[in-house]
Protein backbone atom coordinates (compact mmCIF):
# COMPACT_ATOMS: atom_id res chain seq x y z
CA UNK A 1 0.00 0.00 0.00
CA UNK A 2 0.98 3.66 -0.43
CA UNK A 3 2.42 4.12 3.06
CA UNK A 4 4.56 1.26 3.16
CA UNK A 5 6.04 2.91 -0.28
CA UNK A 6 6.81 6.21 1.51
CA UNK A 7 8.05 4.56 4.09
CA UNK A 8 10.63 2.37 1.93
CA UNK A 9 11.23 5.33 -0.23
CA UNK A 10 14.32 6.82 1.25
CA UNK A 11 13.74 10.35 -0.67
CA UNK A 12 10.16 10.79 0.49
CA UNK A 13 9.42 13.05 3.94
CA UNK A 14 6.10 12.26 4.98
CA UNK A 15 4.43 15.20 5.65
CA UNK A 16 1.18 14.64 8.66
CA UNK A 17 -1.22 17.68 9.49
CA UNK A 18 -1.09 19.85 12.42
CA UNK A 19 -3.78 20.94 14.80
CA UNK A 20 -7.33 20.16 15.13
CA UNK A 21 -8.34 21.58 18.65
CA UNK A 22 -6.57 24.84 18.53
CA UNK A 23 -8.14 25.15 15.43
CA UNK A 24 -11.58 24.33 16.18
CA UNK A 25 -10.81 26.90 19.25
CA UNK A 26 -9.76 29.43 16.97
CA UNK A 27 -13.38 29.20 15.43
CA UNK A 28 -15.05 29.40 18.76
CA UNK A 29 -15.66 26.41 19.81
CA UNK A 30 -17.59 26.74 23.67
CA UNK A 31 -15.94 25.32 26.52
CA UNK A 32 -16.61 22.25 28.01
CA UNK A 33 -17.58 20.34 24.18
CA UNK A 34 -15.34 17.34 23.58
CA UNK A 35 -14.13 18.60 20.30
CA UNK A 36 -15.29 15.02 18.99
CA UNK A 37 -18.85 15.94 19.14
CA UNK A 38 -17.87 18.73 16.38
CA UNK A 39 -18.49 15.93 14.00
CA UNK A 40 -21.95 15.47 14.67
CA UNK A 41 -22.89 19.23 15.54
CA UNK A 42 -20.65 20.97 13.31
CA UNK A 43 -19.20 18.64 10.28
CA UNK A 44 -18.16 21.18 8.10
CA UNK A 45 -16.18 22.80 10.04
CA UNK A 46 -14.26 19.36 10.81
CA UNK A 47 -14.23 18.84 7.21
CA UNK A 48 -12.86 22.56 6.55
CA UNK A 49 -10.00 21.88 8.88
CA UNK A 50 -9.30 18.59 7.27
CA UNK A 51 -9.68 20.16 3.63
CA UNK A 52 -7.20 23.38 5.23
CA UNK A 53 -4.04 20.79 5.76
CA UNK A 54 -4.73 18.53 2.93
CA UNK A 55 -4.74 22.01 0.36
CA UNK A 56 -1.03 22.94 2.50
CA UNK A 57 0.39 19.50 1.55
CA UNK A 58 -0.29 17.19 3.69
CA UNK A 59 0.00 13.84 2.94
CA UNK A 60 -2.16 12.68 5.22
CA UNK A 61 -4.84 14.23 8.10
CA UNK A 62 -5.98 12.10 10.98
CA UNK A 63 -9.87 11.59 12.39
CA UNK A 64 -10.75 14.42 14.85
CA UNK A 65 -11.21 11.09 17.22
CA UNK A 66 -8.65 11.98 19.86
CA UNK A 67 -11.21 11.63 22.46
CA UNK A 68 -13.54 8.99 20.88
CA UNK A 69 -12.64 6.01 22.73
CA UNK A 70 -15.06 4.44 24.97
CA UNK A 71 -13.67 5.44 28.64
CA UNK A 72 -12.97 8.89 27.63
CA UNK A 73 -16.39 9.37 26.09
CA UNK A 74 -17.96 7.96 29.18
CA UNK A 75 -16.47 11.05 31.40
CA UNK A 76 -18.84 13.24 28.81
CA UNK A 77 -21.36 10.91 29.13
CA UNK A 78 -21.24 10.15 25.28
CA UNK A 79 -20.30 6.36 25.53
CA UNK A 80 -23.57 5.01 23.70
CA UNK A 81 -22.64 7.60 20.89
CA UNK A 82 -19.07 6.10 20.30
CA UNK A 83 -20.09 4.45 17.14
CA UNK A 84 -21.81 7.86 15.58
CA UNK A 85 -19.18 10.05 16.57
CA UNK A 86 -16.04 7.57 14.78
CA UNK A 87 -18.50 6.84 12.13
CA UNK A 88 -19.28 10.84 11.46
CA UNK A 89 -15.34 11.63 11.40
CA UNK A 90 -14.22 9.33 9.16
CA UNK A 91 -17.29 10.69 7.12
CA UNK A 92 -16.02 14.17 7.57
CA UNK A 93 -12.46 13.68 6.41
CA UNK A 94 -13.66 11.48 3.49
CA UNK A 95 -14.84 14.14 2.12
CA UNK A 96 -11.70 16.37 2.43
CA UNK A 97 -9.36 13.54 1.34
CA UNK A 98 -7.61 14.06 -2.36
CA UNK A 99 -7.24 10.66 -3.80
CA UNK A 100 -3.48 10.50 -3.58
CA UNK A 101 -3.73 10.55 0.10
CA UNK A 102 -4.14 9.10 3.26
CA UNK A 103 -6.45 9.26 6.33
CA UNK A 104 -5.14 8.02 9.79
CA UNK A 105 -7.51 6.80 12.40
CA UNK A 106 -6.39 8.91 15.54
CA UNK A 107 -6.54 6.88 18.92
CA UNK A 108 -5.97 9.25 21.76
CA UNK A 109 -5.42 8.72 25.50
CA UNK A 110 -8.39 6.86 27.74
CA UNK A 111 -7.48 9.22 30.53
CA UNK A 112 -7.54 6.70 33.01
CA UNK A 113 -4.68 5.68 34.65
CA UNK A 114 -3.62 2.30 36.17
CA UNK A 115 -2.91 2.29 40.12
CA UNK A 116 -1.43 3.46 41.85
CA UNK A 117 -2.22 6.68 40.11
CA UNK A 118 -5.95 5.62 38.76
CA UNK A 119 -7.97 2.02 39.01
CA UNK A 120 -7.61 1.13 35.27
CA UNK A 121 -5.99 -2.53 34.33
CA UNK A 122 -4.67 -3.52 31.02
CA UNK A 123 -7.66 -5.19 29.83
CA UNK A 124 -10.03 -2.34 30.40
CA UNK A 125 -7.74 0.19 28.16
CA UNK A 126 -7.54 -2.51 25.35
CA UNK A 127 -11.36 -2.92 25.51
CA UNK A 128 -11.60 0.56 25.41
CA UNK A 129 -9.65 1.36 22.85
CA UNK A 130 -11.25 -1.71 20.51
CA UNK A 131 -14.20 0.05 20.59
CA UNK A 132 -13.06 2.46 18.94
CA UNK A 133 -10.73 0.96 16.48
CA UNK A 134 -13.52 -1.48 15.02
CA UNK A 135 -15.38 1.37 14.07
CA UNK A 136 -13.24 3.64 12.38
CA UNK A 137 -11.45 0.07 10.55
CA UNK A 138 -13.83 0.54 8.00
CA UNK A 139 -12.46 3.95 6.39
CA UNK A 140 -8.61 4.39 8.04
CA UNK A 141 -5.76 3.53 5.88
CA UNK A 142 -3.16 3.49 9.45
CA UNK A 143 -3.24 4.43 12.76
CA UNK A 144 -1.83 7.09 14.79
CA UNK A 145 -2.10 6.16 18.63
CA UNK A 146 -0.66 9.55 20.22
CA UNK A 147 0.02 11.57 23.35
CA UNK A 148 0.85 8.44 25.32
CA UNK A 149 2.24 8.60 28.51
CA UNK A 150 1.64 5.12 29.57
CA UNK A 151 3.93 3.18 27.90
CA UNK A 152 1.27 0.34 29.04
CA UNK A 153 -1.44 2.02 28.04
CA UNK A 154 -0.05 1.95 24.21
CA UNK A 155 0.24 -2.11 24.70
CA UNK A 156 -3.04 -2.16 25.30
CA UNK A 157 -3.98 0.26 22.41
CA UNK A 158 -1.78 -1.22 20.14
CA UNK A 159 -3.46 -5.10 21.14
CA UNK A 160 -6.59 -2.99 20.48
CA UNK A 161 -5.28 -2.20 16.63
CA UNK A 162 -3.68 -5.55 16.11
CA UNK A 163 -6.76 -7.54 17.09
CA UNK A 164 -8.91 -5.99 14.82
CA UNK A 165 -7.05 -4.32 12.27
CA UNK A 166 -3.95 -5.18 9.60
CA UNK A 167 -2.97 -1.77 9.21
CA UNK A 168 0.52 0.02 10.34
CA UNK A 169 1.08 1.73 13.39
CA UNK A 170 2.35 4.74 14.39
CA UNK A 171 2.92 4.81 18.16
CA UNK A 172 3.42 8.29 19.68
CA UNK A 173 4.32 8.45 22.95
CA UNK A 174 4.49 12.33 24.87
CA UNK A 175 7.74 13.16 26.85
CA UNK A 176 8.68 15.82 29.13
CA UNK A 177 12.34 16.78 28.88
CA UNK A 178 14.11 16.37 32.72
CA UNK A 179 17.63 17.12 33.47
CA UNK A 180 17.94 13.16 33.11
CA UNK A 181 16.78 12.90 29.69
CA UNK A 182 13.00 12.73 27.84
CA UNK A 183 10.59 10.65 30.32
CA UNK A 184 7.05 10.09 30.01
CA UNK A 185 5.18 11.74 33.53
CA UNK A 186 4.85 7.76 34.64
CA UNK A 187 8.12 7.73 34.53
CA UNK A 188 8.95 5.42 31.35
CA UNK A 189 11.88 6.87 29.12
CA UNK A 190 12.41 7.16 25.99
CA UNK A 191 14.76 4.26 26.30
CA UNK A 192 12.42 2.19 27.61
CA UNK A 193 9.47 3.06 25.33
CA UNK A 194 11.76 2.60 22.05
CA UNK A 195 12.41 -0.94 23.63
CA UNK A 196 9.23 -2.09 24.14
CA UNK A 197 7.39 -0.21 20.84
CA UNK A 198 10.17 -2.35 18.77
CA UNK A 199 8.97 -5.69 20.11
CA UNK A 200 5.49 -4.50 19.46
CA UNK A 201 6.38 -4.31 16.11
CA UNK A 202 4.47 -1.24 15.35
CA UNK A 203 5.82 0.03 11.62
CA UNK A 204 6.45 3.94 12.99
CA UNK A 205 8.18 5.08 16.06
CA UNK A 206 6.75 8.77 16.98
CA UNK A 207 6.49 11.57 19.92
CA UNK A 208 3.79 14.15 19.81
CA UNK A 209 2.44 17.06 22.16
CA UNK A 210 3.90 18.46 25.52
CA UNK A 211 7.30 19.93 24.09
CA UNK A 212 8.19 22.26 21.76
CA UNK A 213 9.80 21.94 18.44
CA UNK A 214 12.59 23.41 20.13
CA UNK A 215 12.84 20.84 22.64
CA UNK A 216 11.94 17.71 20.25
CA UNK A 217 14.88 17.87 17.90
CA UNK A 218 16.98 16.19 20.72
CA UNK A 219 14.59 13.70 21.03
CA UNK A 220 14.65 12.48 17.60
CA UNK A 221 18.78 12.98 18.08
CA UNK A 222 18.47 10.18 20.93
CA UNK A 223 15.62 8.33 19.31
CA UNK A 224 17.62 7.99 16.01
CA UNK A 225 20.69 6.08 18.46
CA UNK A 226 18.24 3.90 19.72
CA UNK A 227 15.81 2.48 16.71
CA UNK A 228 16.22 1.88 12.80
CA UNK A 229 12.57 2.52 12.98
CA UNK A 230 11.28 5.20 11.02
CA UNK A 231 10.52 8.34 13.64
CA UNK A 232 7.64 10.79 13.24
CA UNK A 233 7.36 14.04 15.28
CA UNK A 234 4.58 16.32 16.06
CA UNK A 235 5.64 19.01 18.43
CA UNK A 236 3.62 21.88 19.64
CA UNK A 237 4.23 25.25 19.07
CA UNK A 238 5.74 26.23 21.92
CA UNK A 239 3.34 26.52 25.26
CA UNK A 240 -0.21 28.10 25.05
CA UNK A 241 -0.96 32.02 26.62
CA UNK A 242 -4.17 33.57 26.66
CA UNK A 243 -4.67 36.94 24.59
CA UNK A 244 -6.51 40.23 26.06
CA UNK A 245 -9.45 38.67 24.62
CA UNK A 246 -9.45 35.69 26.87
CA UNK A 247 -8.40 33.58 23.57
CA UNK A 248 -5.54 31.20 23.83
CA UNK A 249 -2.27 31.88 21.29
CA UNK A 250 0.65 29.98 20.96
CA UNK A 251 3.71 32.24 20.21
CA UNK A 252 6.88 30.08 18.81
CA UNK A 253 7.10 32.19 15.24
CA UNK A 254 6.31 29.93 12.38
CA UNK A 255 9.35 30.31 10.78
CA UNK A 256 11.36 29.12 13.92
CA UNK A 257 8.97 25.65 14.38
CA UNK A 258 10.04 24.82 10.47
CA UNK A 259 13.35 25.40 10.80
CA UNK A 260 13.32 23.20 13.88
CA UNK A 261 11.31 20.10 11.79
CA UNK A 262 14.14 21.06 9.01
CA UNK A 263 16.89 19.98 12.06
CA UNK A 264 14.72 16.75 12.75
CA UNK A 265 14.43 15.93 9.20
CA UNK A 266 17.87 16.40 8.98
CA UNK A 267 18.35 14.12 11.75
CA UNK A 268 16.44 11.35 10.46
CA UNK A 269 12.81 11.99 11.08
CA UNK A 270 10.68 10.64 8.35
CA UNK A 271 7.32 11.69 9.44
CA UNK A 272 6.86 15.43 10.31
CA UNK A 273 3.70 17.60 11.38
CA UNK A 274 2.60 19.45 14.50
CA UNK A 275 0.82 19.19 17.33
CA UNK A 276 -1.15 22.13 19.87
CA UNK A 277 -0.51 25.15 18.38
CA UNK A 278 0.34 24.19 14.54
CA UNK A 279 -1.96 25.75 11.85
CA UNK A 280 -2.18 25.07 8.03
CA UNK A 281 0.21 27.90 7.86
CA UNK A 282 2.95 25.91 9.89
CA UNK A 283 2.34 22.52 7.27
CA UNK A 284 2.73 25.08 4.61
CA UNK A 285 5.90 26.13 5.80
CA UNK A 286 7.40 22.56 6.34
CA UNK A 287 5.99 21.53 2.93
CA UNK A 288 8.16 24.52 1.53
CA UNK A 289 11.14 23.26 3.28
CA UNK A 290 10.45 19.52 2.13
CA UNK A 291 9.93 20.41 -1.17
CA UNK A 292 13.47 22.17 -1.59
CA UNK A 293 14.96 19.17 -0.29
CA UNK B 1 16.01 2.88 68.70
CA UNK B 2 16.57 6.75 69.89
CA UNK B 3 13.52 8.57 68.25
CA UNK B 4 15.54 10.54 66.14
CA UNK B 5 16.84 7.19 64.42
CA UNK B 6 13.07 6.31 64.15
CA UNK B 7 12.17 9.36 62.51
CA UNK B 8 14.70 8.56 60.05
CA UNK B 9 13.50 4.92 59.81
CA UNK B 10 10.17 6.05 58.91
CA UNK B 11 11.18 8.82 56.60
CA UNK B 12 13.25 6.68 54.57
CA UNK B 13 10.33 4.03 54.41
CA UNK B 14 8.52 6.43 52.80
CA UNK B 15 11.29 7.24 50.01
CA UNK B 16 11.33 3.97 49.58
CA UNK B 17 7.98 3.50 49.07
CA UNK B 18 8.39 0.98 51.55
CA UNK B 19 4.81 0.46 52.48
CA UNK B 20 5.00 -2.34 55.23
CA UNK B 21 7.92 -0.84 56.74
CA UNK B 22 6.25 2.25 56.84
CA UNK B 23 3.18 0.67 58.57
CA UNK B 24 5.11 -1.45 60.94
CA UNK B 25 6.61 1.53 61.81
CA UNK B 26 3.82 3.13 62.86
CA UNK B 27 2.36 0.58 65.12
CA UNK B 28 5.66 1.08 66.72
CA UNK B 29 4.90 4.42 66.86
CA UNK B 30 1.73 3.19 68.49
CA UNK B 31 2.66 0.60 70.91
CA UNK B 32 5.75 2.59 72.42
CA UNK B 33 3.25 4.95 72.78
CA UNK B 34 5.62 7.72 71.62
CA UNK B 35 4.52 11.37 70.58
CA UNK B 36 2.56 10.95 67.57
CA UNK B 37 2.09 14.11 66.23
CA UNK B 38 6.09 14.73 66.44
CA UNK B 39 6.08 10.46 64.76
CA UNK B 40 4.03 12.32 61.88
CA UNK B 41 5.70 15.87 61.67
CA UNK B 42 9.47 14.62 61.93
CA UNK B 43 8.99 11.36 59.91
CA UNK B 44 6.25 11.27 57.89
CA UNK B 45 6.25 14.62 57.21
CA UNK B 46 9.91 14.74 56.29
CA UNK B 47 9.61 11.64 54.39
CA UNK B 48 6.65 12.92 52.27
CA UNK B 49 8.76 16.33 51.80
CA UNK B 50 12.04 14.27 50.39
CA UNK B 51 9.37 13.00 48.22
CA UNK B 52 8.05 15.74 46.96
CA UNK B 53 11.91 16.85 46.69
CA UNK B 54 12.30 14.45 44.12
CA UNK B 55 9.47 14.73 42.27
CA UNK B 56 10.41 18.12 41.46
CA UNK B 57 13.99 17.00 40.60
CA UNK B 58 12.54 15.02 38.02
CA UNK B 59 14.08 11.43 39.82
CA UNK B 60 10.71 10.71 40.63
CA UNK B 61 7.42 10.50 38.39
CA UNK B 62 3.50 9.96 38.95
CA UNK B 63 3.28 6.65 40.48
CA UNK B 64 6.12 7.15 42.92
CA UNK B 65 4.61 10.15 44.09
CA UNK B 66 1.18 9.34 44.53
CA UNK B 67 2.62 5.80 46.13
CA UNK B 68 4.21 8.18 48.52
CA UNK B 69 1.33 9.75 49.28
CA UNK B 70 -0.71 7.06 49.29
CA UNK B 71 1.42 4.96 52.02
CA UNK B 72 1.70 8.22 53.98
CA UNK B 73 -2.25 9.04 54.13
CA UNK B 74 -3.25 5.60 55.38
CA UNK B 75 -0.23 5.80 57.90
CA UNK B 76 -2.10 8.88 59.28
CA UNK B 77 -5.13 7.53 58.98
CA UNK B 78 -3.94 4.76 61.92
CA UNK B 79 -2.04 7.19 63.66
CA UNK B 80 -4.41 10.16 64.21
CA UNK B 81 -6.55 8.42 66.78
CA UNK B 82 -3.92 7.74 68.71
CA UNK B 83 -2.42 11.29 69.27
CA UNK B 84 -1.92 12.05 72.94
CA UNK B 85 -4.08 13.88 75.24
CA UNK B 86 -6.60 15.77 73.02
CA UNK B 87 -3.43 16.65 70.91
CA UNK B 88 -4.99 17.65 67.76
CA UNK B 89 -2.38 17.58 64.79
CA UNK B 90 -2.56 21.50 63.80
CA UNK B 91 -4.14 21.35 59.93
CA UNK B 92 -2.18 24.50 58.02
CA UNK B 93 -5.22 25.39 56.63
CA UNK B 94 -8.56 24.42 54.94
CA UNK B 95 -8.72 24.03 50.72
CA UNK B 96 -11.83 23.34 48.68
CA UNK B 97 -9.86 22.43 44.92
CA UNK B 98 -11.77 21.62 41.99
CA UNK B 99 -11.35 21.10 37.91
CA UNK B 100 -13.18 24.37 36.51
CA UNK B 101 -16.68 23.41 34.66
CA UNK B 102 -16.12 21.97 31.21
CA UNK B 103 -12.81 20.25 31.75
CA UNK B 104 -12.57 17.12 32.69
CA UNK B 105 -9.18 16.74 33.27
CA UNK B 106 -8.22 15.54 37.10
CA UNK B 107 -4.86 14.44 37.46
CA UNK B 108 -2.82 17.35 38.09
CA UNK B 109 -5.72 18.90 40.74
CA UNK B 110 -5.93 14.91 42.05
CA UNK B 111 -1.94 15.61 42.64
CA UNK B 112 -2.03 18.82 44.20
CA UNK B 113 -5.03 17.51 46.34
CA UNK B 114 -2.68 14.55 47.31
CA UNK B 115 0.40 17.02 48.43
CA UNK B 116 -1.55 19.27 50.42
CA UNK B 117 -2.93 16.44 52.22
CA UNK B 118 0.14 15.11 52.99
CA UNK B 119 1.58 18.38 53.95
CA UNK B 120 -0.68 18.84 56.64
CA UNK B 121 -3.96 20.95 55.00
CA UNK B 122 -7.40 19.59 55.28
CA UNK B 123 -8.37 19.53 51.51
CA UNK B 124 -11.82 19.22 49.96
CA UNK B 125 -11.28 17.75 46.34
CA UNK B 126 -14.66 18.44 44.78
CA UNK B 127 -13.45 16.96 41.54
CA UNK B 128 -13.51 18.06 38.04
CA UNK B 129 -16.08 19.81 36.08
CA UNK B 130 -17.15 21.50 38.87
CA UNK B 131 -19.04 25.03 38.33
CA UNK B 132 -17.45 27.62 39.53
CA UNK B 133 -20.56 28.70 42.15
CA UNK B 134 -20.27 25.27 43.15
CA UNK B 135 -16.77 25.68 44.41
CA UNK B 136 -17.53 28.61 46.04
CA UNK B 137 -20.53 27.41 47.67
CA UNK B 138 -18.43 24.61 49.18
CA UNK B 139 -16.03 27.21 50.23
CA UNK B 140 -17.78 28.84 52.17
CA UNK B 141 -19.83 26.12 53.22
CA UNK B 142 -16.33 24.85 54.82
CA UNK B 143 -15.15 27.90 55.50
CA UNK B 144 -11.68 26.98 53.81
CA UNK B 145 -8.62 29.57 53.56
CA UNK B 146 -7.48 28.72 49.73
CA UNK B 147 -9.63 28.18 46.36
CA UNK B 148 -7.61 25.86 44.20
CA UNK B 149 -8.93 26.04 40.71
CA UNK B 150 -7.58 23.51 37.81
CA UNK B 151 -7.87 24.21 34.29
CA UNK B 152 -6.04 22.26 31.31
CA UNK B 153 -8.01 23.69 28.58
CA UNK B 154 -7.11 27.09 26.84
CA UNK B 155 -10.63 27.12 26.60
CA UNK B 156 -11.89 26.33 29.92
CA UNK B 157 -9.28 28.68 31.76
CA UNK B 158 -12.05 31.32 31.46
CA UNK B 159 -13.71 29.58 34.33
CA UNK B 160 -10.96 30.19 36.71
CA UNK B 161 -11.71 33.91 36.20
CA UNK B 162 -15.03 33.43 36.77
CA UNK B 163 -14.27 32.32 40.14
CA UNK B 164 -12.32 35.27 41.25
CA UNK B 165 -15.17 37.36 39.92
CA UNK B 166 -18.21 35.97 41.65
CA UNK B 167 -16.12 36.33 44.83
CA UNK B 168 -15.59 39.94 43.67
CA UNK B 169 -19.21 40.33 43.25
CA UNK B 170 -20.36 38.44 46.37
CA UNK B 171 -17.57 40.67 48.05
CA UNK B 172 -15.94 38.09 49.89
CA UNK B 173 -12.61 37.53 47.97
CA UNK B 174 -11.12 38.97 50.84
CA UNK B 175 -11.46 35.50 52.82
CA UNK B 176 -10.11 33.46 50.40
CA UNK B 177 -7.22 32.87 48.56
CA UNK B 178 -7.58 32.16 45.34
CA UNK B 179 -4.95 30.08 43.37
CA UNK B 180 -4.56 28.81 40.02
CA UNK B 181 -2.79 26.03 38.72
CA UNK B 182 -3.21 23.54 34.67
CA UNK B 183 -0.22 23.79 31.57
CA UNK B 184 -1.31 27.02 30.05
CA UNK B 185 -1.73 28.72 33.25
CA UNK B 186 1.19 31.20 33.85
CA UNK B 187 1.97 34.53 36.47
CA UNK B 188 0.41 36.80 33.90
CA UNK B 189 -3.01 34.66 33.66
CA UNK B 190 -3.17 35.14 37.49
CA UNK B 191 -2.71 38.84 37.45
CA UNK B 192 -5.46 39.32 34.71
CA UNK B 193 -7.80 36.95 36.66
CA UNK B 194 -6.59 39.13 40.35
CA UNK B 195 -6.06 35.90 41.67
CA UNK B 196 -3.57 35.45 44.57
CA UNK B 197 -1.30 33.01 42.80
CA UNK B 198 -0.18 29.92 40.17
CA UNK B 199 1.92 26.87 40.84
CA UNK B 200 3.74 25.31 38.08
CA UNK B 201 3.41 22.04 39.89
CA UNK B 202 2.59 20.18 43.35
CA UNK B 203 5.24 20.51 45.39
CA UNK B 204 5.55 24.55 44.17
CA UNK B 205 1.52 24.31 45.14
CA UNK B 206 2.31 23.58 48.45
CA UNK B 207 4.94 26.23 49.55
CA UNK B 208 2.50 28.45 47.53
CA UNK B 209 -0.07 27.61 49.76
CA UNK B 210 2.26 27.67 53.17
CA UNK B 211 3.43 31.00 51.58
CA UNK B 212 0.26 32.80 51.26
CA UNK B 213 -1.03 31.45 55.08
CA UNK B 214 2.17 32.95 56.17
CA UNK B 215 3.41 29.50 57.05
Amino acid sequence: MLFHDWLKNDSKIILFDGAMGTEIFKRGIEPGKIPDLLNIEKPDIISEIHKSYYDVGSDMCQTCTFGSSSLNLKKYKLEDRIKEINEKALENIKKACPPTCLIVGDIGPSGEFRPPVGNTTSEQWQSSFANQVKILENGVDLWHIETISDIEEMQAAIRAVKKNSEKPIIASMTYNKTPRGYFTIMGDSLEKCIQILEREKVDVIGANCTIGSNDMIGLIEESIKLTNKPLSAKPNAGQPKIDKNGKPFYEYPTKDYARDIHDMINLGAKIVGGCCGTSPQTIMEICKIIDSL
Amino acid sequence: MSQENLYGEISDAIVNLNEDKATELANKAIDENLNILNVIEEGFGAGIRRVGELWDAGEFFLPELMRGAKIMQDCLDLLIPHLQGGIERKTLGKVVIATIEGDIHSIGKTIVATMLRAYGFEVYDLGADVPAEKIIDEAIEKNVDIIGVSALLTTTMLGQKKVVEILKKKGISNKFKVILGGAPVTSKWVEECGADGYAGNAVEAVELAKSLLHI
